[in-house]
């Protein structure tokens, strides 16, 4: 318990750390400045700002603005990051209450009542408990973190190279298990992105593998490259599709009255604790994350509700509990990042591709060797939930002005935002045009029903599973039992085929779509 | 949303045995996908005795995909499901052309000049485009990336065309 106490302390510390800034116009006077807390609010803001965009998701959102971060120290980058992450999602369910195009599928069920209240003149109260319950979700989300991280890591530290392989691929079959659509080509997504990530150069023989010479590609296809065009430019193009305008309906010009009523709260109390709980619960697993906790949290109130009719109609309850169990999840799944360095879904794996780039190995390593990474990132957590909290309420009227922004002007404006930012990793022109060629292997994906995020996290848990596949038969001497006899391995073995089978089995099939149709009935 | 193809039995250019053609042909390209991966890892040394080759997860993983490949295109085969979506070609022909010219001219011309015209090529991608405010809004994007990404970020870029410069 007092390590608890210490850990956070630190965390705080690093949080609320002070730089002295020393203008020379100043002659000598120095003005300290907050950095980490900047650095928070700033990419609260502008997270809020493009996930308010309709169209464009959480990891869009994420993916394009990777560039900005690199300038900065490590801490700051990640705080930063971190910062993103929450007002994307923040301002994605901002979209989905007010003009009913979720950006991602994480606020689908969010748009179901959110916009019925809005219909009704109810943004304000809609938006105001998205927040609150986001808020409160957070606060309980960053304790756990806190609680959890010593002891998972201290478990992750006696995994051997067999377990961390089998917690792999069982955290590639939650992902699958828990996604929505066919099982069989998520899989072949997961694959496609496993395949991927071995181009470049082999770490153990340094050969070049399928890179044909192309001298930016002995490195590998870049990470950030390959999420931007399958996020972003995919993104671009498939809503130049849908045609932008027509189907744009803002409901209420003015957001009045943000104040939620006495009975409002009262009503939504129970079901955002409810939404924290399983929210948390379901991002702590490999592959949960916010979608499933959202659909599962709307579906969850509404089979308690006394009067289920009310849900789809502007029931707050509908708001409540989905937008909580959406944010503890977005939190809770940094746990096995955080522990085990292995990212439960697509934005943790941007997340690695970010440490990565600042040369930080995501582990129970880093955990232990760079304390005030880990910590301060969990401190700006709860920060940065408080932030949004203050930060949005307030600047509503911006974000709805935003929303009247024609998408003819939004979308070569991204275009061109997204070109730069790509550049700028690495001044190679050619990443550009790999980020727009993925922008078009994006569309074709979208087109025939593959989903691009597992592709995501095979691409950043490739050269892991290879290289902890290769330790591991290295000890067994070639004996691939070894994933079976010992005992911590075939127990993550077991779970992972035993999901399979169940996603596979067409009743309990059944029983998953069933939690993901609620939103198209 | 209209990126899920409808269901409506839309004239199909696939043979009628293909009850899936959605699938069928995203299995097909999986197959050619993980076909390619072979090939080009073929040069790849394989397992020296205990130990992994270089070549030996990516030839594993390719065929993998092969397998998988092959499922999603037996299942749009023996399965009911989803016709082609519809492709248009607009939005991604000029998306597409001004990335491409973007990286093109990035190097010579410098950000300005490039931003602005790669800007101005993205927003032929909708009918909708009115030139007039896509101009002035070209500007004002131009005007805040030159002032973002190399004032604000501190990323070396190269404001103007070389020829300036010299």
């Amino acid at each position: 318990m007092g390590d608890l106490f210490s850990n956070l302390g630190l965390g705080f510390g690093v949080v609320f750390q002070l730089v002295q800034w020393t203008p020379a116009f100043l002659h000598g006077v120095s003005i300290p400045i907050p950095v980490n807390i900047l650095l928070c609010l700033i990419g609260a803001l502008v997270g809020t700002l493009v996930g308010v965009l309709p169209g464009i998701g959480t990891i869009a959102t994420v993916a394009m603005l990777l560039p900005i971060t690199f300038g900065l120290p490590p801490v700051g980058a990640l705080i930063m990051l971190a910062g993103i992450y929450y007002g994307a999602q923040y301002g994605g369910s901002t979209t989905s209450i007010l003009v009913n195009i979720p950006g991602e599928a994480g606020s689908v069920v969010t748009a179901l009542d959110g916009f019925q209240m809005a219909k009704q003149g109810r943004a304000g109260p809609a938006l105001a408990i998205a927040a609150i319950g986001s808020f409160f979700a957070g606060c309980v989300a960053t304790v756990l973190i806190a609680v959890l991280g010593a002891p998972l890591t201290k478990l992750a530290l006696a995994f051997g190279p067999a377990e961390y392989f089998s917690l792999m691929v069982l955290g590639l079959i939650f992902a699958v298990v828990l996604a929505k659509g066919s099982v069989l080509k998520a899989i072949a997504m997961i694959v496609f992105g496993l395949l991927l990530s071995m181009v470049g150069s082999d770490i153990e023989t340094g050969a070049s593998r399928m890179a044909f010479n192309i001298p930016e590609l002995a490195d590998g296809l870049g990470f950030a490259t390959v999420a931007m065009g399958l996020f972003g430019f995919a993104e671009i193009i498939r809503n130049l599709d849908a045609g932008g305008e027509s189907d744009r309906e803002l409901v209420q010009q003015k957001v009045t009255g943000l104040m939620p009523t006495k009975k409002d709260l009262i009503d939504s109390a129970p079901a955002i604790v409810r939404g924290t709980v399983l929210g948390s619960i379901l991002g702590i697993l490999p592959g949960g994350g916010a979608v499933i906790a959202s659909f599962a949290a709307y579906t969850m109130e509404k089979k308690l509700s006394k009067n289920p009719s009310r849900f789809g109609r502007g029931a707050i309850e509908g708001v409540a509990a989905p937008e909580s169990a959406n944010n503890a999840a977005a939190q809770t799944s940094f746990i096995p990042l955080l522990t085990l360095g292995i990212p439960p879904n697509a934005v943790m794996a941007l997340m690695v591709g970010a440490m990565t780039i600042h040369g930080i190995v995501p582990g129970p390593q880093v955990m232990q060797k760079q304390p005030e990474l880990v910590w301060g990132m969990i401190a700006s957590m709860w920060v940065g939930n408080l932030m949004l909290l203050i930060i949005n309420l307030p600047l509503v009227g911006i974000w709805v002005r935003l929303l009247r922004v024609p998408y003819r002007l939004m979308f070569p404006s991204i275009v061109i935002f997204c070109a730069i930012g790509i550049y700028s990793v690495n001044n190679a022109p050619v990443d550009v045009v790999l980020a727009g060629a993925f922008g078009l292997v994006g569309y074709w994906l979208i087109k025939h029903d593959f989903e691009p995020a597992p592709l995501l996290l095979g691409m950043v848990l490739g050269p892991l599973m290879e290289e902890n596949l290769r330790r591991a038969l290295l000890i067994s001497r070639g004996d691939w039992s070894v994933f079976l006899t010992r005992p911590l391995s075939a127990v993550l073995m077991g779970i992972a085929a035993f999901l399979l089978v169940l996603a596979i089995l067409p009743s309990l099939r059944k029983k998953r779509d069933e939690v993901f149709v609620e939103s198209e009935s | 949303m209209s990126d899920t193809p409808s269901h409506a039995p839309v004239k199909s250019i696939m043979p009628s045995w293909v009850r899936g053609p959605q699938d069928f042909i995203g299995g097909v390209a999986m197959i050619a996908i993980a076909l390619f991966a072979l090939w080009a890892s073929s040069d790849l040394q394989g397992m020296r005795g205990f130990s992994f080759g270089a070549g030996t997860a990516p030839r594993m993983f390719a065929f993998l995909l092969l397998g998988l490949g092959i499922a999603v295109m037996v299942v749009g085969l023996v399965t009911e499901g989803a016709h082609l979506a519809k492709y248009h070609w607009r939005g991604p022909l000029f998306v597409s052309l001004a990335i491409l010219s973007f990286a093109l001219m990035i190097r010579p011309m410098g950000l300005v000049v490039t931003a602005f015209a790669a800007f101005l090529i993205a927003a032929m991608g909708t009918a909708e485009t009115k030139w007039k405010e896509t101009i002035i809004v070209g500007m004002c994007l131009t005007a805040f990336c030159s002032l973002l990404f190399p004032y604000a970020l501190g990323l070396p870029l190269q404001m103007w065309p070389k020829f300036m410069i010299q």
